[in-house]
């Protein structure tokens, strides 16, 4: 399929898909809201670079996609881990919202 | 070029959805159609390795487990509870900062025509050699070539995730 010729579309759905990853984790006060923020953040890196080495060329192409192969890996282990804290979290405080998360907090 | 835009607007929608649902359940299917849609932007880039395991390992896998996390929620069929002033004030604040910073980036990074980086692509037609006519069988030698260490790091961190996963649901942990 052809898309724009241009970098700049693929920079800027990216630069939106950052932002609102970064709103996600500011605004969510649900630890499983906030870990879709991440998620959000962590495709919009791998989108810039499929998008970078596309346009640098196929050795550079090729290169990218596996750095985004290893990003999507390490998604995955981190979605693992962080759903295993959640139910930790859940067991311990019947519920997951992270403001109600203060054992540690000194008051 | 037809089908670029909608596909852009569908993966703009999905991550709007994903952040802004009040109940978490929307959201997690809003965050599939943004992955999905995703996809269908790494074809457009000649990407279609990266499209396919995203489709596996995004959908098909991480979405399911933030499916099951999100019934972990008190407010699963109702309305999650709002954010308060302050986190809102803040995020707006830290989302407005980061799209700034990033799209004006971009917009640099764009202007950047002929200083090595080249920001027209050619198309794969022209590409010469083994990449071009096979660029799948080319992503392979990569990752057993130069990237053979990273590769086989992350096979040990997914053992030792699915390890320390199953320490954490443990039923006596505290």
């Amino acid at each position: 399929m052809a898309g724009p010729d241009r970098l700049l579309p693929y920079l800027a759905v990216s630069a939106a898909l950052f932002a609102l990853g970064a709103l996600a984790c500011a605004i969510r006060r649900n630890a499983v809201g906030y870990l879709m923020g991440i998620e959000l953040m962590l495709n919009a890196a791998n989108l810039n670079f499929v998008a970078y080495g596309r346009f640098r060329g196929p050795e550079a192409a090729a290169q990218g996609q596996v750095a985004t192969l290893f990003v999507i890996a390490l998604a995955a282990a981190e979605a693992a881990v962080a759903l295993g804290l959640v139910f930790a979290v859940f067991r311990t405080f019947r519920d997951v919202d992270l403001e109600k998360v203060r054992t540690l907090h000194g008051d | 070029m037809l089908l670029f835009w909608p596909m852009v607007a569908v993966v703009l929608a999905g991550g709007a959805g994903a952040v802004f649902a009040r109940n978490l359940v929307y959201a997690a299917l809003s965050l599939g159609v943004c992955l999905a849609g995703l996809a269908g932007l790494y074809l457009f880039l000649q990407a279609e390795y990266v499209a396919v395991i995203q489709m596996i390992v995004y959908v098909g896998g991480i979405l399911i487990l933030i499916l099951f996390g999100v019934m972990f929620s008190r407010d699963v069929l109702g309305r999650a509870t709002p954010p308060s002033l302050g986190a809102r004030i803040l995020g707006g604040f830290a989302a407005t900062a980061v799209l700034a910073s990033a799209g004006r980036l971009a917009w640099l990074v764009s202007s950047l025509e002929g200083t090595g980086l080249s920001t027209t692509r050619t198309p794969t037609s022209t590409w010469q050699g083994q990449i071009a006519t096979d660029a799948k069988f080319h992503l392979g030698r990569l990752l057993l070539d130069g990237w053979l260490v990273p590769f086989l790091v992350v096979a040990v961190l997914l053992t030792v995730v699915l390890l320390a996963a199953l320490g954490l649901v443990r039923k006596d942990a505290t």
